[in-house]
């Protein structure tokens, strides 16, 4: 009747002794491993301090350098953005009357809230602009092809999750200029053939009021951030099968131990959180003043993400085009691995990212020309 | 032996029914209150039966006289008979009725517009034998006379000015050339705006100051109490100052810079230039009201300052309610200050000005330093950094070392 606590080494005493006897640690630790940090399998039987020893001594590829730090910074950032989202939850209250007010309390009352609430909107932006190009990055190097696949689905699933994310979150403050931008963005949600107009049935109607904030509420306190999380854990269960991708030149192939990894991820996270302090110091966002939905200040524009399906309902004769081409993308992304499984030649594969390429131009071009747009 | 009686009270009950056929006397017969009258005079009918007086059981007979029951002309021009009564009898011919307490109480309708009438430039004019000046059916109608409320009336709200500038904007009218194009400059004033495209019933129109029934223009010195009438604070102010004093039987009045019909909105910019309508060589009057606008100016820019600021404390966001508060008691202190400006007094005005002045500089004082607290964060960003840096190096140290011992 060996307890896992009695077979490593002689114990050394202190506190973290008193809890392995009580509790199997390596469990806990290997739970947390399942969202991030480790790549490899714990084994659970073994004491706390010698799974810690080994983990440190894995060999890792060289990953927290060049394009391969953008999953890290996506994992990061969530992190910041559940710390941040936990404690502006406190004290906001999601009902139109008081949204805006609680928000405005929030930045302007409680000592250190304007930093709260600018790290946790700056934190959106640039979880955005990470996990998109985290995508693109994945598209470039071919990391969709077998056996990644699951990979690729959880990438872009969570590339979803994340837009949903900031797009629930953005009407949550009930601002004159978010809402509307809400209101623009719902209008190209909602002209995608037969999906758009069951959202707004669960949304409860095309009127952005008191409803549609409750649900967007829940969505992005509770059941996005559970997505994400299991995405996330999805795409760790899948590492441990395939392994982390090795694709960058070969002097970056050499493994490093995990300790050096650790340290560089460390590093990582204190840069970005003082470029997220700096951002929110130096470019806060500004208030417009709460929301009146029988006013519309002009200039509004959809997301930066949603500009070029916006431009297309704005323009094309057809207003349900803009939302079939959305759903089109989205669907050609998520079914890339299907036609492209095989291993192809050099040529066949400098083919496919030009097409990627020209794709994303079109696509920024539409995005500038909705930024430009004049609403009709 | 039944049958008889039978028939006896069938009979009785026919009778019966036929006298309920007969249509019964009284109230609820509607019969046309012209009488016979229309047959031949068809128009006049059709006009009468559309008329205020029509169900009220006035008949064309109680203005024109005669008999409306005779199909005859004869008969029915016979006795009595007044025909078109004269212009100068139809005051006299309304008041038969209208000045009758106890014909009018039922209607509350006023009984002194005869009595009101014959004070009016109108009346007097009459009474002098001028046939050219208005009586009650140029302005009411004779058949067709509709009730004030009624947006056909000739003398509703709305149509006042075109019914009074039928004579009085008209080159027929003799002696009034000056007053040709008042109807014209009435229509581009700012009060003709605010009743017409506003649709403000309450704006004024020609007789609201001219007067309803007793129409006459204001006199010297009875200019500023008719527009005090609405413009209360500036009537205050100018019967205070210096141009309410009359010099040589003339004096400055509200049209001698805003114009009597032409009232244009009222520019706090002219309080520098109407001066030089009367005091064109006076160097020092002129002076005096450049000082009146620059007073003004600055104070209104002081606080159009103010409230920008507060508008970009407002986006941060930082604590404005109290500001805006403030703002407002600044911009009810300017609003003083333009009927102030009508004692032409600088004092009086600067009474305003700098309060509205001091408010705004204070508003401006106390935000720029919460903005000046705000920008200390920027020197605590840079002692941040510092700390960033030092982590950053400290934490590339550990790692180099890990890579050494591999």
């Amino acid at each position: 009747m060996n307890a896992p606590g009695r077979q490593g080494p002689p114990a050394r005493g202190g506190w973290v002794d008193w809890l392995e006897q009580r509790v199997n640690l390596s469990e806990i630790f290997s739970f947390i491993t399942h969202f991030g940090l480790v790549y490899t399998p714990v084994d659970t039987q073994k004491p706390v301090r010698e799974v810690l020893r080994e983990v440190a001594a894995e060999p890792v590829p060289r990953y927290a350098h060049g394009a391969r730090v953008l999953g890290l910074l996506a994992a990061i950032l969530f992190g910041l953005q559940i710390v941040t989202g936990v404690l502006l939850a406190y004290y906001y209250r999601p009902t139109p009357e008081a949204a805006f007010e609680s928000t405005r309390t929030i930045v302007r009352d409680l000592p250190g809230g304007w930093f709260i609430h600018q790290v946790h909107a700056w934190g959106s932006w640039l979880l955005v602009a990470v996990i998109v190009l985290r995508l693109l990055r994945l598209f470039w190097e071919g990391l969709y092809r077998a056996p990644r696949e699951v990979l690729w689905w959880c990438a872009v699933a969570m590339t979803w999750v994340v837009i949903q994310s900031d797009f629930t979150g953005r009407l949550l403050t009930w601002d004159s200029h978010t809402y509307w931008s809400t209101v623009r963005g719902l209008e190209v949600v909602w002209a995608i053939p037969i999906a758009g107009p069951i959202l707004a049935f669960l949304l409860g109607g095309r009127t952005v009021n008191a409803d549609v904030l409750i649900r967007f509420y829940v969505l992005h306190v509770m059941v996005l951030p559970a997505f994400y999380a299991a995405f996330l854990y999805l795409t760790f269960a899948t590492l441990r099968r395939v392994g982390l991708s090795q694709t960058g030149p070969a002097r970056d192939e050499r493994p490093i131990r995990y300790r050096e990894h650790l340290y560089s991820m460390t590093m990582l996270t204190v840069g970005l959180f003082a470029i997220l302090v700096t951002l929110a110091t130096l470019l806060p966002l500004r208030f417009h003043g709460a929301a009146d939905p029988y006013v519309t200040p002009g200039g509004v524009r959809p997301p930066w993400y949603m500009l070029a399906p916006y431009v297309l309902l704005q323009r094309l004769p057809l207003p349900w085009l803009s939302g079939f081409v959305m759903l089109a993308a989205a669907f050609a992304v998520l079914l890339l691995p299907l036609w492209l499984r095989r291993d192809e030649t050099p040529g066949r594969r400098l083919r496919i990212r030009l097409a990627g390429a020209a794709v994303l131009l079109v696509w920024l071009v539409l995005s500038v020309l909705g930024a430009l747009l004049e609403r009709r | 032996m039944k049958t008889p009686l039978v028939f006896l009270l069938l009979a009785v009950a026919t009778l019966t029914a036929h006298a309920q056929t007969v249509p019964p006397a009284g109230p609820a017969a509607i019969t046309a209150s012209s009488g016979r009258c229309g047959v031949c005079h068809p128009a006049e009918r059709v006009q009468f039966e559309k008329s205020r007086h029509a169900p009220e059981g006035v008949r064309c007979v109680s203005c024109h006289g005669g008999n409306d029951r005779s199909l005859d002309a004869g008969a029915a021009h016979g006795a009595g008979f007044r025909g078109r009564p004269a212009r100068q009898d139809i005051p006299a011919l309304c008041a038969t009725c209208h000045s009758d307490e106890g014909r009018m109480r039922p209607y509350n309708l006023p009984v002194d517009q005869y009595a009101l009438y014959q004070t009016s430039g109108h009346g007097q004019r009459l009474a002098r034998g001028d046939r050219q000046v208005a009586v009650c059916s140029d302005c009411h109608g004779a058949h067709e006379i509709l009730a004030p409320h009624d947006p056909a009336s000739s003398v509703n709200q709305l149509n006042i000015p075109q019914t009074c500038g039928r004579c009085h904007g008209s080159r027929a009218m003799p002696g009034a050339r000056e007053h040709q194009d008042v109807l014209k400059k009435y229509q581009s004033s700012v009060h003709a705006r605010a009743l017409f495209e506003q649709g403000n019933l309450r704006a004024p129109t020609c007789v609201s100051c001219h007067g309803v029934h007793g129409a006459n223009p204001p006199n010297v010195g009875d200019v500023d109490k008719v527009c005090g009438q609405c413009h209360t604070a500036e009537r205050r102010y100018y019967t205070s100052g210096g141009h309410a004093v009359a010099r040589g039987g003339r004096r400055p009045e509200c049209a001698s810079c805003h114009e009597a019909h032409g009232v244009q909105a009222a520019r706090p910019e002219r309080l520098a230039s109407s001066c030089a309508v009367c005091h064109a060589g006076d160097a020092r009057r002129l002076d005096l009201g450049r000082r009146l606008w620059t007073e003004y100016r600055t104070a209104a820019a002081e606080v159009d300052k103010a409230a920008a600021l507060v508008a970009k404390a407002d986006a941060i966001p930082i604590q404005t309610e109290d500001y805006h508060a403030r703002i407002e008691e600044a911009h009810t202190y300017l609003r003083e200050a333009l009927p102030a400006a009508h004692s032409v007094q600088p004092e009086v005005v600067a009474g305003f000005t700098t309060r509205a002045r001091a408010v705004g500089e204070e508003v401006q004082k106390e935000l720029e330093g919460k903005f000046a607290n705000l920008r200390q964060h920027r020197y605590v960003l840079i002692a941040f950094w510092f700390y960033v840096l030092l982590t950053l190096f400290v934490l590339k140290r550990f790692r180099d070392q890990a890579a050494r011992n591999r």
